[in-house]
């Protein structure tokens, strides 16, 4: 019997290739040896010599580094002597020389053998979902309160987090906040606080966050830009960054008050000898230069500078605009008129992740053996019920694909969205193995016609009762709404005709 | 001889379902009352459709992974508080086991509290899973959920209208997916599970499977030709039977793996088997009865 491969045929071979390349990359990623660099301290000597988050390293020392077992081998006990000590870093291609006495300030994780990504239901982490109490928040208030805690979980050091503006059915807006793996343990005291913004000079008060103090902080671009980039000797280089806020008269006079008895700075002639510091819960998060002409003035708009850098001028405008950013939300946070209600915590620990993930394959695995026997038991034909397992299995790794190309979570509610999607496609499968062997009068194109009829009504039915869950209930649910729909549609588009024209092949 | 037994075998089936059809439809109409009013007077009595557990009315689901004696603290939290329910995780081989949950009306920290004292040492992150859900997010939650599926429900029928374009036809698929969904309820309810917003998820699911069997032996039905009504149903009945087996074994398979490990995966598992086995009685007695039914007396 010649195969005939059709048109329809291809397109499932193409998505399958193309659902390879989104799950494993290319090279794939499972051949891949070493460390990944989840996380790198900022300003940190590791940092200045070109470690950067994402990137693998491979060799430490010419030893080969394959298990985070290895990387702390390699480290351990050579930086206990104080001295500066020389560690070469092979990432790549290219090798990095760090001179240091402490031991490199990154977080490494092994790779992952493929590019999906779990939920943390599943894998460990932390999930709130945050309201304002006695208050109904817009959409941009939400979006504001977002951004602030971003802003406040990063100046705590967690950094591989999620914050979100979320709404439901209802109209709410809530805010998520997602937090891989680590949890610390006093989430619940910083999520449910505001933060307590203080600008201080020396040991006094300036102003302090809030309405009272801070009037507004301006974003629009006329008053809040990136004013210079600039190359500096060592080929660094520089962006400044300015933006306005206008303090209340009160904190004005203050202001005032408190430069009035500050000197020149000797060094730096243009600016004050003291600096304004901002505080953030009591921690110092940056100290700014007070320029000359504020001396003694009652002003209430304040402009505020700094800079950021970069091996490149896109690298320090990028670095730039975010430590602006960072700087404006810091001075909103804790000026939000309103109290904070978490109304939903979970931190799930990352222990049972992976034992879960094997139970669940075990399961998919039992499952789709328990379906192949009842196919051939009422199939009886060989080769169409390998088609129907077959075509199966393609759905799911197509489903898989480009979940992993939208860097979708696969969280419970997703599984068990594939899960359904997988017992319609079966469903479906049979109908057109069951209608071409029927009407033996008709053509089997005329045959497969029917049974698409059929497949179609069904596919819409299903498709429009997944809708209304994509809002529901904050979000949380999404999951199962979204592979189910990508399921479907897939199941529609590519699987099921490619199917269509395998049994063709066969029957013929 | 032997190549005619069958098909006699299969016309006196045939004979038997032309001379008892209407009156197999008793069976789910009494079904369909008993649901009805059971459905009733439980929502007379507890003011709502279903049991619902922490994720749904407010509380918290802790996970400790760790050897815990159940009785000692069983006998701790009934002296500390009154409204709780210990579940544990075992391991699927060994059966040894890994894991207790407890479910609390209390919020995240306050169970904590009681725990740590039972315990005798701290709960973090590498030893324990808390998820807590404030009662006014939950309300909200459920709320949700059930304009969710009413919408579905809707959707479902407009779609379902639009491709039969007949009253009857189109009403009795909506019917059998209405009863599948009222029916599994009833059992659920009877059975006294508590509904997690995931099972409720499950009902949705329910929605699309459901309607897979009967729109193939509506089409089948309202086909145009030679073959007879009766042919037509058998037809449809062992495809349709194939896919709804398949389904209902699949997904007991998969009960049985994660039953013990997760109770959203478990709930929606065990709600679409209710379900199923119900779509069975629902697609090939009453929405097949009525359709044979409908199409002799218009004589199509």
């Amino acid at each position: 019997m010649k195969f005939n491969l059709t048109f329809k045929i291809w397109i499932l071979i193409i998505c399958l290739l193309l659902s390879f390349l989104a799950i494993f990359s290319m090279p794939p990623i499972f051949l891949k040896k070493g460390v990944l660099i989840t996380s790198i301290e900022l300003n940190s000597t590791a940092f200045e010599h070109g470690l950067r988050e994402g990137q693998i390293i491979t060799e430490i020392d010419g030893y080969k580094i394959r298990s985070l077992e290895d990387f702390s081998n390699s480290l351990k006990g050579k930086y206990s002597s104080g001295e500066n000590e020389k560690t070469i870093f092979k990432i790549g291609d290219s090798e990095i020389i760090l001179f240091s006495k402490e031991a490199p300030e990154i977080i490494v994780s092994e790779l992952s053998k493929t590019n999906l990504k779990m939920g943390l239901d599943i894998v460990g982490g932390s999930r709130a979902l945050i309201q304002a109490r006695d208050k109904k928040l817009s959409f941009l208030e939400i979006k504001d309160l977002a951004d602030v805690t971003s802003n406040r979980l990063n100046e705590f050091g967690l950094s591989d987090l999620k914050v979100l503006p979320v709404s439901d059915l209802s109209g709410n807006n809530f805010m998520l906040v997602e937090i891989a793996e680590a949890t610390p343990n006093d989430l619940e005291d910083l999520l449910s606080k505001q933060g307590k913004f203080e600008a201080k000079i020396g040991n006094e008060t300036v102003f302090i966050g809030g309405k009272k103090d801070i009037a507004s902080v301006s974003r629009n671009a006329q008053e809040s830009f990136i004013e210079s980039c600039q190359k500096y000797d060592g080929g660094r280089y520089f962006c400044n960054f300015r933006f306005a806020i206008y303090l209340s008269e009160e904190s004005a006079n203050r202001h005032a008050k408190i430069t009035e008895n500050l000197s020149m700075d000797l060094k730096n002639p243009e600016f004050l000898s003291e600096k304004l510091d901002l505080y953030l819960d009591d921690k110092l998060v940056d100290s700014l230069l007070i320029s000359k002409e504020l001396k003694g003035r009652v002003t209430t708009q304040i402009s505020i500078s700094g800079s950021g850098s970069g091996q490149n001028q896109e690298e320090a405008y990028n670095s730039a605009s975010k430590e602006m950013h960072r700087l404006q939300t810091i001075l909103i946070t804790g000026s939000l008129p309103y109290k904070l209600e978490i109304i939903k915590l979970d931190t799930i620990s990352p222990l049972l992740g992976k034992e879960f993930i094997k139970v669940l394959i075990i399961a998919g695995f039992i499952a789709f053996f328990g379906v192949s026997i009842i196919i051939f038991f009422a199939n009886k034909k060989f080769k169409s019920s390998l088609a129907v397992i077959f075509t199966s299995f393609s759905e799911i790794f197509i489903i898989l694909g480009i979940a992993s190309l939208i860097e979708w979570n696969l969280d419970l509610p997703s599984i068990a969205g594939i899960l359904t999607t997988i017992g319609t496609g079966i469903d479906q499968q049979i109908i057109i193995l069951d209608e071409s062997k029927q009407n033996k009068f008709l053509s089997i194109r005329q045959r497969i016609r029917k049974a698409f009829l059929i497949i179609l009504g069904a596919y819409f039915t299903t498709l429009v009762s997944l809708i209304p869950l994509y809002w529901a209930g904050a979000g949380l649910l999404k999951g199962f709404a979204i592979t189910s729909i990508i399921g479907i549609s897939v199941g529609i588009l590519v699987t099921r005709p490619a199917f269509a024209d395998i049994i063709k092949n066969i029957e013929e | 001889m032997a190549e005619e037994q069958p098909q006699n075998k299969k016309e006196k089936i045939s004979r038997i379902y032309d001379k008892y059809f209407k009156i197999f439809l008793l069976v789910p109409i009494i079904f369909l009352l008993f649901s009805l009013i059971y459905m009733g007077i439980f929502y007379n009595k507890n003011k709502d459709f279903i049991h619902k557990d922490i994720s749904l009315t407010g509380g918290s689901f802790v996970t400790i992974y760790d050897k815990v004696d159940i009785g000692d603290l069983r006998a701790t939290l009934s002296e500390k508080i009154g409204d709780f329910n210990i579940r544990e995780i075992y391991d699927l081989v060994t059966k040894e086991q890994k894991a207790v949950i407890i479910e609390t009306k209390l919020s995240g920290s306050e169970i904590k509290k009681i725990l740590e004292e039972f315990l005798g040492y701290e709960l973090n992150n590498e030893n324990s899973s808390f998820e807590f859900t404030g009662s006014n997010l939950s309300g909200s939650f459920y709320k949700q959920l059930l304009i969710a599926i009413l919408i579905a429900f809707l959707f479902m029928a407009v779609v379902v209208f639009v491709i039969f374009r007949k009253f009857v036809p189109s009403f009795v698929v909506i019917l059998s997916a209405f009863a599948d969904i009222l029916m599994t309820l009833t059992l659920v309810n009877i059975l006294g599970i508590k509904m997690s917003s995931a099972g409720i998820i499950a009902f949705l699911m329910l929605i699309g499977y459901s309607v897979d069997t009967d729109i193939l032996l509506t089409t089948k039905c309202l086909e145009k030709n030679e073959i007879k009504i009766n042919e037509k149903i058998f037809r449809a009945f062992k495809t349709g039977m194939t896919m709804t087996l398949t389904s209902i074994c699949a997904v007991t398979l998969a009960l049985i793996v994660v039953r013990s490990f997760s109770a959203v995966l478990a709930q929606i598992f065990t709600v679409l088997i209710i379900g199923l086995s119900f779509d069975i009685f629902n697609t090939w007695v009453t929405n097949a009865s009525i359709i044979k039914w409908y199409l002799e007396k218009n004589e199509i």
